[in-house]
C-alpha cells in the first residue's frame, strides 16, 4: 500500500526529527503520568486513612462532645481528674474509659437514626481506652524507685455490636486466625485482637487478655490497615457498656459514643447529615468528605502539592511539548514545501497530503506516548522510592488514642486526660499508574502529534502549487 | 488544446506590483511542440504554471479544451493535472525518500489505479527511459541525467495529453542535455503529445517547430508553426 510505504519511508528518512518530537512529547506525557500517579497515591493514602477511621462502607459517624469540664477546685472537678493516692503496697489499676473528646449518646438514638430516610443501616459502638497502671507504694514513691508501669499503658479498645460488624472500624478487620464475632457473642467475655498487638503481647486465639480488670478470651486475631491506628482489641458492645466508666458513672449501660451510618446512596449523604443534625442537636456529624477536609499534616501538604503545583507543572510541560512538536513539524513542512508542490503538480489533493502529514505526526505521537508511558512508570517508581514518609493529622476524629499527661507530684501520681484529641498517623505514599492514566497519556500524545500535524498540514494545504514549487520568473 | 486571451499575471512585492506575464494571446494546438525561450526572470515559468493550472492569471482567460481554467474550481483543476498534464522540472523534484519506482507510482496514486496495474505501468515507464534496473534506487543514488529521465518517466506514466517541461536540461551537462532532448523529441513523436518546453537555451529552443520569446513578461512568436 503506497500510503504506508510513503509513511514508513518518511519516518525512516526523518528519524532524528521524529525522535526529537517524540522525545518532547514523551517528557510531557511522562510528567503527566507521574503527577497523575502521585496524585492517585495521595488520594489512596487519604482514603486509606479515612477508611481505617470509618471502616469500609461507613458514610457518616455521629459523635458528641463531652460536657464542658468544671473549673479546677469547683464541685465535681475531681471527676475529670483521676487522682491515685499511694498506699502501703503497690496497687494495679485496670480501667476501661472513654477517650478524650468524646461524650455519650443514648443507644436509642441508633434506632432513631436507622429509621431516618436515606439511611441504609446504623450501628452503635463504644470507642474506649483501656488503661493499666501500677500505683506505687508510699515507700516506692519516697525512694523514687517506681514500679515499671507507674506511668501507665493504654490500648484502644472498641465495643462492637456483633449484629452489625459490617459498619464502623471493625468492618476493615480481616481475621487472620480464629474467628470473628457472632450474634451469640453479644454477652460473652470474648475479644478480637489486632495481630500487631497480639504478637507484641504473645497472644493467640484462646489466650486470655485483661480488659477493664476483666479476663476476656481471645477468639480471633485481626489484620487491620495500620494507617489509622486502629483499636488493639474489640469486645462485644454490651460487655464494653457493662465494664467501662465515664466520669462518675459506674457503667455505660444504654450508652454509645459513636453511631456509624451507611447511607442508601452517596447522593443521600448530605440530606442524612441534615436529618441527623436535626434529630440529635449538638451531635457532631462527620462524613468522609468533611473528615477529609479536616486532614492536615504532610499528607495534606502532599495533596495540595500534587493537585495544585504538580498539575500545573504537568500542564505546562504538556503545552511546551505540544508547542515544540508543532514548531518542529511546521519547520519540517517548510523544508518539504517543494515536495508538497510537486505532489500537487502530480494531481494529489491537498486533503491527501494533509492526511499523509497527520499520519506521520500520529505515528510520532504514538512513539512519544510509548516512551512517555515508560518515563511515567519510571517517574512513579522514583516517587515511590524517594517519597518521604508522610503523616496525616486528623482533628477530633472518632477513635483517637487518648493522649494523656501523667505527672508525679507530692500528692501522688496524677493522670490527666486531655480535652480534645489529634491523631497523627504515618502514611506511606504509593504512586500507582492506572490504566486510565495510560489511556489518557496515549490519547494526549496522539492528540499532540495530530495538533502538530494539523498545524503543518494546514500550512501545506494553503500553499498554491506554483508558490510551493517556487515562483521562478 | 490551449487558447490564452489577454492573460496577465501580476505579483505584489514590497517594491510594488510586478507583472510577470502581460497580456498574452496564444493558441497551442493538439500535438504541437512549442518552445518558449527567454532569459531568467522574464516570465517563462509563470506561463508554464498558468498552462498547468498551478497558478491563476490576474486577468484574461485560459481555455483548455472545453474548460475555462480561470473559472474552474481547484478540485477540478487538480483532477485535470492528475489525468491530463505531465510536468518536468529543472530540479527534477523527485521525492528523496522514495525509490525510483515509487516516485513514478506517486503520479498514479490520484488516478485510483489498482496496485498491480500501477506496478505494471511503472515498470513500463522505467523501461521506456532505460531505468528498469534502477527501480529500487533512491534519487540520490542516480546521476543528474538519470534523475531527469526518471522525472520524464513520472510525467509520462499517467499517459498525459500535455507535457509541460520547465528547463528540463538546465541542470545537466552538455552530453546529458542532448540525451534528454532527444528522448523528449522521440516521446513527443511517439505519444503525439502537446509539448510546451521552457528554456533559456536558444539552441535547445530552436529544436522545436514553434518558438516563442518571452521578454519582460510579453510573448512574441518567432518561429511560427514550422512543422518538421
Amino acid at each position: 500500500m503506497f500510503f504506508v510505504t510513503y509513511l514508513r519511508r518518511e519516518l525512516q528518512h526523518r528519524l532524528r526529527q521524529a525522535v526529537v518530537i517524540a522525545s518532547g512529547l514523551a517528557v510531557g506525557i511522562g510528567l503527566v503520568v507521574t503527577v497523575t500517579a502521585a496524585s492517585a497515591g495521595v488520594r489512596q493514602a487519604q482514603a486509606a486513612v479515612l477508611k481505617t477511621l470509618y471502616g469500609i462502607g461507613t458514610d457518616i459517624v455521629i459523635t458528641t462532645a463531652p460536657p464542658a469540664p468544671p473549673k479546677p477546685g469547683s464541685p465535681g472537678a475531681d471527676r475529670y481528674q483521676q487522682t491515685f493516692t499511694p498506699g502501703k503496697k503497690p496497687r494495679n489499676v485496670n480501667e476501661l474509659g472513654l477517650p478524650p473528646g468524646l461524650g455519650l449518646l443514648d443507644s436509642s438514638s441508633v434506632l432513631k437514626v436507622a429509621r431516618l430516610g436515606g439511611v441504609a443501616a446504623a450501628a452503635g459502638g463504644l470507642i474506649l481506652a483501656d488503661t493499666t497502671l501500677t500505683i506505687p507504694s508510699i515507700a516506692q514513691e519516697q525512694s523514687g524507685h517506681l514500679p515499671a508501669n507507674a506511668t501507665g499503658a493504654t490500648i484502644p479498645v472498641d465495643g462492637v455490636d456483633p449484629s452489625h460488624t459490617g459498619l464502623g472500624p471493625f468492618a476493615s478487620v480481616v481475621i487472620k486466625s480464629g474467628r470473628s464475632f457472632t450474634v451469640a457473642d453479644a454477652g460473652r467475655d470474648v475479644a478480637v485482637v489486632d495481630s500487631g498487638y497480639a504478637a507484641a503481647s504473645k497472644l493467640t486465639a484462646g489466650s486470655a487478655i485483661d480488659i477493664g480488670g476483666h479476663a476476656f478470651t481471645v477468639i480471633g486475631i485481626a489484620l487491620q490497615p495500620q494507617g489509622g491506628s486502629p483499636a488493639d482489641a474489640y469486645i462485644p458492645l454490651a460487655r464494653a457498656q457493662a465494664l467501662a466508666r465515664f466520669q462518675a458513672s459506674p457503667d455505660l449501660d444504654g450508652k454509645v459514643d459513636a453511631i456509624y451510618v451507611k447511607a442508601a446512596s452517596a447522593a443521600a449523604i448530605p440530606a442524612v447529615q441534615d436529618e441527623v443534625a436535626a434529630l440529635l442537636p449538638g451531635a457532631t456529624v462527620t462524613s468522609s468528605a468533611s473528615l477529609a477536609s479536616a486532614v492536615s499534616g504532610s499528607l495534606a501538604s502532599a495533596t495540595t502539592l500534587a493537585e495544585d503545583l504538580g498539575r500545573w507543572v504537568a500542564a505546562a510541560a504538556l503545552v511546551a511539548a505540544f508547542a515544540l512538536a508543532s514548531l518542529l513539524t511546521m519547520a519540517a513542512v517548510a523544508r518539504r514545501v517543494r515536495e508538497f508542490g510537486t505532489l500537487k503538480a502530480l494531481g494529489w489533493r491537498s486533503r491527501r497530503i494533509v492526511v499523509q502529514l497527520l499520519a506521520e505526526s500520529a505515528m510520532t505521537g504514538l512513539a512519544g506516548a510509548a516512551a512517555g508511558v515508560a518515563l511515567g512508570f519510571g517517574g512513579a517508581a522514583l516517587v515511590r522510592a524517594l517519597a518521604p514518609e508522610l503523616s496525616a493529622t486528623v482533628a477530633n476524629n472518632p477513635g483517637s488514642a487518648p493522649p494523656q499527661n501523667v505527672s508525679l507530684g507530692s500528692g501522688g501520681i496524677q493522670r490527666h486526660i486531655a480535652q480534645g484529641a489529634l491523631r497523627t498517623v504515618p502514611v506511606h505514599l504509593t504512586a500507582p499508574v492506572t490504566l486510565t492514566a495510560i489511556a489518557v497519556a496515549v490519547a494526549l500524545a496522539i492528540a499532540g502529534g495530530l495538533i502538530a500535524g494539523a498545524s503543518g498540514g494546514w500550512r501545506a494545504a494553503r500553499l498554491r502549487p506554483a508558490e510551493a514549487l517556487g515562483r521562478i520568473g | 488544446m490551449y487558447a490564452l486571451t489577454g492573460v496577465t499575471r501580476t505579483f505584489r512585492k514590497h517594491s510594488g506590483t510586478i507583472a510577470a506575464v502581460q497580456d498574452i494571446d496564444l493558441v497551442i494546438d493538439d500535438g504541437e511542440w512549442l518552445a518558449i525561450q527567454g532569459r531568467t526572470g522574464h516570465g517563462k515559468t509563470t506561463v508554464l504554471n498558468l498552462l498547468g493550472g498551478l497558478d491563476r492569471p490576474t486577468s484574461g482567460t485560459i481555455r483548455f479544451d472545453d474548460h475555462d481554467l480561470t473559472a474552474m474550481p481547484e478540485s477540478q483543476i487538480t483532477r485535470i493535472r492528475a489525468t491530463t498534464i505531465g510536468f518536468i522540472f529543472q530540479t527534477f523534484n523527485l521525492i528523496p525518500t522514495l525509490t525510483a519506482a515509487e516516485n513514478i507510482e506517486a503520479a498514479l496514486i490520484p488516478l485510483h489505479i489498482a496496485a498491480a496495474e500501477r506496478r505494471e505501468r511503472t515498470a513500463a515507464a522505467l523501461d521506456d527511459v532505460g531505468l528498469l534496473d534502477r527501480a529500487r534506487h533512491l534519487p540520490s543514488e542516480l546521476s543528474g541525467g538519470q534523475q531527469q529521465r526518471l522525472g520524464i518517466a513520472r510525467a509520462l506514466v499517467k499517459r498525459p495529453a500535455v507535457l509541460l517541461a520547465d528547463e528540463p536540461t538546465g541542470n545537466l551537462d552538455e552530453d546529458t542535455r542532448d540525451e534528454i532532448i532527444t528522448l523528449l523529441e522521440n516521446l513527443w513523436h511517439e505519444h503525439k503529445l502537446t509539448l510546451v518546453l521552457v528554456t533559456h537555451d536558444t539552441a535547445l529552443a530552436y529544436r522545436a517547430p514553434r518558438v516563442g520569446i518571452m521578454r519582460n513578461g510579453r510573448l512574441s512568436i518567432r518561429q511560427d508553426r514550422a512543422m518538421t
